[in-house]
C-alpha cells in the first residue's frame, strides 16, 4: 500500500522539529501573556506614579470623578491612556516610552520634570498631544465604559444632546479637563499667558519660566 | 478763563468779534458733541450679521441652558437673525478667547464688542461717569476693603462699580473678578463698562433699561437711596400708578411725543426730550457732584478719544486743545468743555415737557440750596475739623480705626449724600427726615462729641468754635433759652 501522501507533508517533524515548535509555541503563548500582564501592570497607577513628574499629575486625577465615582468604578491611568488589545497597548506602551526616556535624560541633565514648575510648564504640550491621540482614536479608551446611547444624565436634556446634537462626535470633542490641570484648548492657548500665571503660583519673578523653557 | 468756556458760562457782556468767532467755533463743538448724543440706530446691514459658525449653537443651548437660550429668541437680537457668535466671537489672540465646539469665543461680551453695530451708543458711554464707576473710587477702595475684606470687595463693591475682569493663564476667569455685570467693569478687551448692566443678558430689552427697575440695584441703599428717593417722589407715584402708560416698548422714546404718563430715571439723566437728544452718557446733564464730602459744580472735560472727566469749578477750566491728566492717569487733549451752567441747562430743559420754565427754576433753586446748606452748614466745617484732626495728629492717617472716622465718613458718605439726593430727586422724606436731620442728629450728637474726645479739651473747643459756633448756620445754639413744647418745654408750667 502506497504510504498516504500527507504523510509526507508532516516528513519534516522529526523529534527535534516537534521539541523545538512546542517550546517555541509555549513560549509564545507565555510571551503573549507576559505582555498582557505588562501591559497590565504598566497601566496601573502604581506603575505611572513611579516616577515623580506623573504622581504630580495624579494629583488632580485623585480629585476628579473619575477617581471618585458614586457607582465605585475606578478609571486607572491605563483604562483612558493606553488603548485595548495586547498589539495595540503594547505599541502605545512602546510610544510611551519616550516619556519615561524625558524622565531619566532630566533627571541626570534637566530639564528635572519632577520639579513642580518644570512639570507645570509642560502640562499644556502635554495635554495637546493626549488630546489628539483621544481624538485620533474616536475617543476609543473613553467608550469601554461610557457608552453614548445610554448617557441619560441627571439634568432635562442630558439625553438630547447627546443622541442629537454629539451624534457625530466622540467624546473628548466637547469633554476636555476632566482629570487633570485645566489646559485652554491649543488654539486659544497662550503660552505667555501660562508661564505668568506659573510664575504667581510659585512666587518666581516675571521671566523666570521662560528661562526655564529655554 | 478761555473763551470756550466764557461763552458756556458769560451771558452777560456783549460779545467782541472775537468772541463772536469763537461763540461760532464752539456752537459747532456743541453740535457736534450733541450728535454724539443722538442715539442711533444700528445702521449695518442685515448681511453683517447672521454668522453662519453661529447658527448650530441654539440646538445645545436651547437644552443645556434653555432659559438663556429662550430670552435671546425673544429679544429683538433674536428676531433680527443675530445668533450667539455674532456676540460672542473672538480673535484667537484676544486675551479671554477660548476655544469652544470649534469656535473661537469670549464670555464676556464687552461693550466695544457691543460697539461692533451700536456705535453711537459705545461712543457715548465709554467715556461716561457709569463707564468711570470702578476707575472714580479706586482711592476710596483700600480704605474700605479693611473694613470689609478681598471677598468683599468682589461681591460688593466691584459688582455695582465693576471689577477688573482678570484672565488666568488657563483661559479661565479669575472667580476673585468674574460673574461681574459692574457698569465700570474694566473688560479684558481695555473697554470700560458693562452694558448688560442696564440690558440684562440675555434679553437686552430697552423697556428694561427704561424702567427704574434697571437702576436700582446699585442706585438703592444708605449712601445713594435712588430707588427709594425716586418711588417716593411724585415722579415715582406717576411712575408706578401709570406704568402701562409708559411706551417703554417703543422704539422711540421721546418724552412728550411717545409717553407723558412719568418720567424715569432715563428720562431725566439720558433721555429724549424737546431739542435735547438721548445719550448713553449718563452724568453729562449733572452740574453737581452730590457723592462727595462737600459739593461742588463741575465742568465736564470731554477729550479727543472720548473720555471725559467732571473738573470742580474751583479748578481753572482746560483750554481746548490743551493737554490734561484723564482720570486712568494717562494724557488726553481737551476736544470741548461744557460748564455746570449747560449741564444744567440740559437738564431743565427735560423738566419743560411736563413743567413751566419758572417751575423748572424754581425747583432747581430749591434743590440747590438744600447741597448749599449741607455745605455750608455740615460738610464743610466738618471737612475743616477731620483736616485739623490730622495734620495735629489727633486722629491717625489709617481710615476708620477710630470711631470718628465711622462717624464722619457716615454724615457725607450716607446721611449727607441721601439729604441732596433726596432734594435733586424731589423726595420730601429723604431730604429731611432721613437726609438732613439725620446729617444735624449725627452732626451734634454724634461728631461734635467725638472730635471734643479726639483732640482734647482746649483744641477741640478751638476747632468748634472756629468752624461751628462762630458759622452763622449754627447760632441757634447761642439762644439756650428758646424752648419749644415738642420736647415738653413749657408743659409743666416752668
Amino acid at each position: 500500500m502506497k504510504p498516504l501522501r500527507h504523510w509526507k507533508i508532516f516528513g519534516f517533524l522529526t523529534r527535534h522539529v516537534l521539541f523545538a515548535l512546542i517550546i517555541g509555541g509555549l513560549s509564545g503563548i507565555f510571551f503573549i501573556l507576559i505582555l498582557i500582564e505588562f501591559d497590565h501592570f504598566s497601566s496601573s497607577e502604581e506603575f505611572c506614579t513611579g516616577c515623580h513628574s506623573m504622581e504630580l499629575a495624579a494629583t488632580p486625577y485623585r480629585n476628579s470623578v473619575h477617581y471618585n465615582s458614586a457607582s465605585g468604578v475606578r478609571a486607572s491611568c491605563g483604562d483612558c491612556h493606553v488603548s485595548e488589545g495586547v498589539l495595540q497597548a503594547t505599541w502605545d506602551h512602546f510610544v510611551g516610552s519616550k516619556d519615561l526616556i524625558r524622565q531619566i535624560k532630566g533627571s541626570l541633565i534637566g530639564p528635572d520634570y519632577d520639579d513642580p514648575v518644570i512639570h507645570a510648564l509642560h502640562i499644556p504640550d502635554a495635554a495637546f498631544s493626549a488630546r489628539e491621540w483621544f481624538i485620533k482614536r474616536g475617543s476609543a479608551t473613553c467608550k469601554r465604559c461610557h457608552n453614548k446611547q445610554a448617557i441619560l444624565g441627571s439634568r432635562l436634556h442630558t439625553e438630547a444632546v447627546h443622541k442629537e446634537d454629539a451624534k457625530d462626535k466622540s467624546c473628548v470633542e466637547c469633554h476636555i479637563n476632566l482629570v487633570h490641570r485645566k489646559v485652554p484648548d491649543q488654539k486659544t492657548f497662550k503660552r505667555e499667558a501660562w508661564n505668568r500665571m506659573i510664575e504667581e503660583e510659585f512666587n518666581l519673578p516675571v521671566g523666570e519660566a521662560d528661562r526655564l523653557l529655554e | 478763563m478761555n473763551s470756550i468756556t466764557k461763552i458756556f458760562t458769560s451771558s452777560i457782556h456783549p460779545a467782541s468779534p472775537l468772541q463772536f468767532f469763537s461763540r461760532l467755533t464752539l456752537s459747532a463743538i456743541i453740535l457736534a458733541f450733541c450728535s454724539l448724543a443722538n442715539a442711533g440706530k444700528v445702521t449695518l446691514d442685515k448681511s453683517e450679521w447672521g454668522i453662519e459658525g453661529g447658527k448650530e449653537c441654539i440646538s445645545c443651548h436651547k437644552k443645556s441652558s434653555k432659559g438663556l437660550a429662550t430670552q435671546w429668541e425673544e429679544s429683538a437680537h433674536g428676531k433680527a437673525g443675530m445668533n450667539c457668535l455674532d456676540c460672542h466671537q473672538a480673535d484667537i489672540a484676544d486675551d479671554d478667547a477660548i476655544t469652544h465646539e470649534g469656535e473661537v469665543i469670549a464670555t464676556i461680551v464687552s461693550p466695544k464688542d457691543c460697539g461692533r453695530c451700536h456705535v453711537t451708543e459705545y461712543e457715548q458711554q465709554k467715556g461716561s461717569v457709569h463707564a468711570n464707576a470702578a476707575v472714580l473710587i479706586q482711592n476710596r477702595i483700600p480704605a474700605l476693603e479693611n473694613i470689609g475684606g478681598l471677598a468683599i470687595v468682589a461681591g460688593g463693591c466691584d459688582q455695582c462699580h465693576g471689577s477688573v475682569v482678570k484672565v488666568k493663564g488657563d483661559g479661565t476667569l479669575d472667580p476673585k473678578t468674574w460673574p461681574n455685570s459692574g457698569i465700570g467693569r474694566i473688560n479684558p478687551d481695555g473697554s470700560k463698562g458693562s452694558c448688560t448692566s442696564c440690558h440684562g443678558r440675555h434679553l437686552f430689552s430697552k423697556a428694561q433699561a427704561r424702567d427704574p427697575g434697571a437702576c436700582m440695584r446699585c442706585h438703592s441703599g444708605p449712601d445713594s437711596p435712588d430707588r427709594e428717593i425716586y418711588e417716593a417722589s411724585k415722579h415715582g407715584m406717576h411712575f408706578m400708578a401709570q406704568r402701562d402708560k409708559m411706551n417703554l416698548d417703543s422704539d422711540q422714546w421721546r418724552a412728550g411725543i411717545d409717553y407723558s404718563a412719568a418720567p424715569t430715571c432715563v428720562t431725566c439723566h439720558m433721555g429724549a426730550a424737546g431739542k435735547i437728544k438721548p445719550t448713553h452718557d449718563v452724568g453729562m446733564r449733572n452740574a453737581w457732584k452730590l457723592n462727595t464730602p462737600v459739593s461742588e459744580k463741575h465742568y465736564l472735560v470731554v477729550f479727543e478719544d472720548g473720555d471725559k472727566l467732571n473738573l470742580p469749578v474751583s479748578r481753572e477750566a482746560p483750554e481746548r486743545g490743551s493737554k490734561m491728566t484723564k482720570l486712568d492717569g494717562s494724557m488726553g487733549t481737551v476736544k470741548a468743555v461744557a460748564s455746570p451752567e449747560r449741564r444744567r441747562q440740559a437738564m431743565s430743559s427735560v423738566c419743560l415737557e411736563c413743567h413751566s420754565k419758572a417751575f423748572a427754576k424754581n425747583f432747581m433753586t430749591q434743590f440747590d440750596d438744600v447741597v448749599e446748606l449741607y455745605n455750608e452748614k455740615f460738610g464743610k466745617p466738618a471737612q475743616a475739623i477731620m483736616q485739623a484732626l490730622y495734620s495735629e495728629k489727633k486722629l491717625t492717617p489709617l481710615a476708620f480705626d477710630e470711631p470718628l472716622e465711622f462717624t464722619y465718613w457716615e454724615l457725607w458718605h450716607d446721611e449727607g449724600a441721601r439729604a441732596r439726593h433726596g432734594a435733586a430727586m424731589a423726595s420730601p422724606n429723604h431730604t429731611w427726615w432721613e437726609g438732613i436731620y439725620e446729617v444735624g442728629r449725627n452732626f451734634y450728637t454724634k461728631f461734635l462729641p467725638q472730635v471734643r474726645e479726639a483732640a482734647g479739651e482746649e483744641l477741640g473747643n478751638a476747632l468748634i468754635k472756629k468752624h461751628v459756633t462762630d458759622n452763622e448756620h449754627h447760632q441757634w445754639l447761642k439762644q439756650p433759652g428758646k424752648g419749644n413744647p415738642i420736647l415738653g418745654y413749657g408743659l409743666g408750667g416752668q
